[in-house]
């Protein structure tokens, strides 16, 4: 069995815990993330053929008061990036992470998940900026916590970068 | 000379002269090289050099790592094949340590088996163990765990190996019981925490970049944290371990990193590469118990198996006097005639005796003085039945024959006798109706008859009838005699007629010495015919009465007084027996 270790980042209020409740095994209540600032969650999934357990740490969200510590992020082979598709302001705490997690623990894959795709009426985010992220190299997934979707492709996309590519 | 010598080569061309020049100054090295190419180019000369010098090398570098990662893939590889193609030699090479290995096992789960018992039983009965017992109800644990629970000093439950760099869990130990669900999310959060408390401390100036959280404490727990360079150890204690402990743990982790060093380094996920080291961490997984209570319980245990043991003895002492007691009753019983025991059983604490008992047997109960048994313990089922015993027979063959006084009946092998003088016309009722008493088979008349005929030809012989002077004439008052001597006869026909016999009366006349011899015989003879006449009336064919006058040959007495010549004048009866 292999295990790897990833964190989920985002700005405040993005819904990263909602988003993927529904999916993981917990047995963390949510007031970690408010006082020790993480909490870890287990997502056990297959990809081709070879069991893998994802222990996920959910890391809090970043604002004005409250930095991510760079010690949560050690030794992560990937990570997922969650931004708010209906706040433009987290596309941009977004990219301050990753260049933060590139800082902690090297060139890992991760993936950019655009949450509240339900909501795609109040969509701040617009598609050129997405664009210009993905020349760079970065893979964006739409997600919504409200129907799940996005959610589990999102852990398979990253899995498999992780057990393809290097760490 | 020298001269025309070093000229000399200047008339050949200057390639031959270089050549010959390169054979004069390197011609050995060139051989040296060419023989060292030989022995390059053949594979067999390069094999059987390397072969020389590996072991060498081998014994020189065997604790450079390099090597052993080296030898490791061709080992494991040739190992592989080697159990695929034959398992046998791998089999018998491994065999020594297995056996050892197993028992070792074996005999540690079944100490730890038999400390469990032993706590349970030292806590069975004691003050405390209702409590415990209540306790054990209301968590729904067993009773032997709560007792493990409370006299526990400390017990190491759990112990993590967690990668220090993602929090990752490496491997887990655990006692048998306390497992944990997912002690993967508690070794990140385990991590994580430790982190925040460094990062939030560290901020405030309080701790150096060398301190760490070293342990927690929540309730009856503690998780202590030992970090090694890449590998931080948590052991999960219930209890209050004592500081030497943390030492086991910084042993461990160092063992660890000494022997998983480069696992640890490399680990990428793929907890398997340390499999190895869950024997090290359970070497961590220790327990201490309560001295002072230990010894205080066993002293109630001591008390609890003694009183045990006296109950026992007291039982057993008790059931071997019963038993003796019932030993004694069935032996007296088995001795008693007329008893026949054929069953003994108990029933609701009563000793049942089932058997036969003929009716003039002795009542069982009478049976019980001196047994030690009450009438109360015992049931008797007796079946009436015709007991054999001689005694018995005899009893019932004198209740139906009533023999007359002065007559005892005896029994030998079935026959019946009689002694004493029954009457005649008794020996016949009994002859006739002894063999219908089970246990006699015949009575024999004989004895009784004999004795009879005996008294009666007694009788008989002593009578002396006496006659008056000169005269066939009975003297005065032997009238009497006479009748008894002729019922004498009569007895003595019935018994000769009973038993078969005959018999010869001599009757016998005489007289006394006066008068002349030729007048005194038949007066003696007429004297017998008198008494014949009395005696033998009613005689039937069996007594043979004979009559004989002697005259004054035979006197009584020789003196010639009057007295005496009365003395003389008599008749007298022999009772003749017949040869048999």
């Amino acid at each position: 069995m292999i295990q790897k270790k990833i964190c989920m980042l985002g700005a405040f209020a993005v819904g990263k815990t909602s988003l993927v409740a529904r999916y993981v095994s917990s047995m963390f209540s949510d007031k970690y993330l408010s006082t020790v600032g993480v909490k870890i969650d287990k997502k056990p999934l297959s990809v081709d053929g070879q069991d893998l357990t994802l222990m996920l740490w959910d890391i809090a969200g970043q604002d004005d008061y409250q930095t991510v510590q760079p010690s949560h992020l050690r030794g992560m082979s990937g990570y997922l990036l969650v931004a708010d598709g209906t706040r433009r302001m987290t596309l941009e705490v977004a990219r301050q992470l990753q260049v933060k997690a590139t800082a902690v623990a090297g060139p890992v894959p991760f993936i950019l998940l655009l949450n509240k795709a339900d909501l795609a009426a109040e969509w701040e985010i617009d598609e050129p900026g997405l664009i210009k992220l993905v020349e760079q190299g970065w893979r964006v997934v739409r997600t919504s916590a409200k129907t799940g979707e996005g959610v589990e492709s999102a852990f398979q996309l990253l899995a498999r970068a992780m057990i393809g590519g290097p760490r | 000379m020298a001269e025309k010598a070093e000229s000399a080569p200047d008339e050949t061309g200057p390639d031959e002269q270089l050549a010959s020049l390169r054979a004069i100054l390197a011609g050995p090295e060139r051989r040296h090289l060419a023989a060292l190419q030989d022995r390059l180019d053949d594979l067999d000369v390069r094999a059987r050099d390397v072969g020389e010098v590996l072991p060498q090398a081998l014994l020189r570098h065997a604790h450079d790592p390099a090597v052993a990662r080296a030898l490791t893939p061709a080992v494991e590889r040739a190992v592989t094949s080697s159990v695929r193609r034959n398992p046998k030699p791998l089999a018998d090479a491994l065999f020594p340590i297995m056996g050892p290995a197993i028992r070792k096992a074996v005999a540690a789960s079944l100490a730890g088996m038999i400390e469990s018992l032993n706590r349970t039983l030292e806590h069975a009965f004691s003050r405390q163990s209702i409590h415990w017992r209540l306790e054990a109800l209301r968590t729904g644990k067993s009773f032997a765990e709560v007792v493990l629970l409370k006299t526990l000093l400390f017990r190491v439950e759990q112990v993590l190996l967690i990668d220090r760099n993602t929090g990752l869990l490496l491997q887990h130990a655990h006692t048998g019981a306390a497992g944990m669900k997912d002690a993967d999310m508690v070794s990140g959060m385990l991590t994580a925490i430790r982190d925040f408390v460094q990062d939030s401390f560290r901020a405030s100036g309080d701790v150096s970049a060398h301190d760490a959280l070293e342990s927690l404490k929540v309730g009856d727990l503690a998780v202590w944290i030992e970090p090694g360079p890449h590998a931080i150890l948590a052991a999960v204690i219930r209890g209050s371990a004592p500081r030497d402990f943390r030492r086991v743990l910084q042993r461990t982790v160092e063992t660890i990193h000494l022997e998983f060093g480069e696992a640890l380094e490399s680990f990428d996920g793929d907890a398997s590469t340390l499999d190895g080291s869950v024997s090290i961490l359970e070497d961590c997984l220790q327990t201490e118990y309560r001295a002072d209570d230990r010894k205080g319980h066993s002293r109630a245990a001591w008390v609890l198996a003694a009183v045990a043991l006296l109950a026992f003895l007291a039982w057993a002492v008790m059931a071997y006097r019963t038993g003796a007691r019932e030993a004694r009753y069935l032996a007296a019983l088995r001795a008693e005639p007329g008893i026949t025991v054929v069953s003994t059983t108990h029933e609701h604490g009563k000793f049942v005796v089932s058997g036969l008992r003929d009716p003039r047997a002795r009542d069982p109960h009478a049976l019980l003085a001196g047994t030690g048994m009450e009438g109360s313990d015992v049931l008797g089922r007796w079946a009436p039945y015709y007991a054999l015993e001689p005694s018995l027979v005899l009893a019932r063959v004198t209740d139906v024959l009533q023999p007359p006084d002065g007559t005892t009946l005896v029994l030998n092998d079935g026959v019946l006798s009689a002694t004493g003088t029954p009457p005649i016309a008794w020996v016949g009722e009994a002859r006739r109706l002894a063999p219908l008493v089970p246990g006699v088979t015949t009575f024999d008349a004989a004895a009784a008859l004999d004795t009879s005929t005996r008294a009666v030809i007694s009788r008989i012989e002593r009578r002396t009838f006496l006659f008056a002077k000169g005269a066939p004439n009975l003297a005065s008052g032997q009238d009497e005699i006479l009748r008894g001597a002729a019922q004498d006869v009569r007895e003595l026909d019935a018994l000769a007629e009973a038993s078969g016999l005959r018999f010869r009366l001599d009757v016998m006349g005489h007289t006394d010495a006066d008068g002349p011899a030729e007048s005194n015989l038949p007066l003696s003879r007429a004297r017998a015919d008198v008494v014949h006449a009395a005696i033998g009336r009613d005689a039937s064919g069996r007594l043979e009465i004979v009559i004989e006058g002697v005259g004054s040959r035979v006197p009584v007495v020789l003196s010639q007084n009057e007295v005496d010549k009365q003395q003389n004048r008599r008749v007298t009866i022999r009772v003749i027996r017949p040869a048999r």
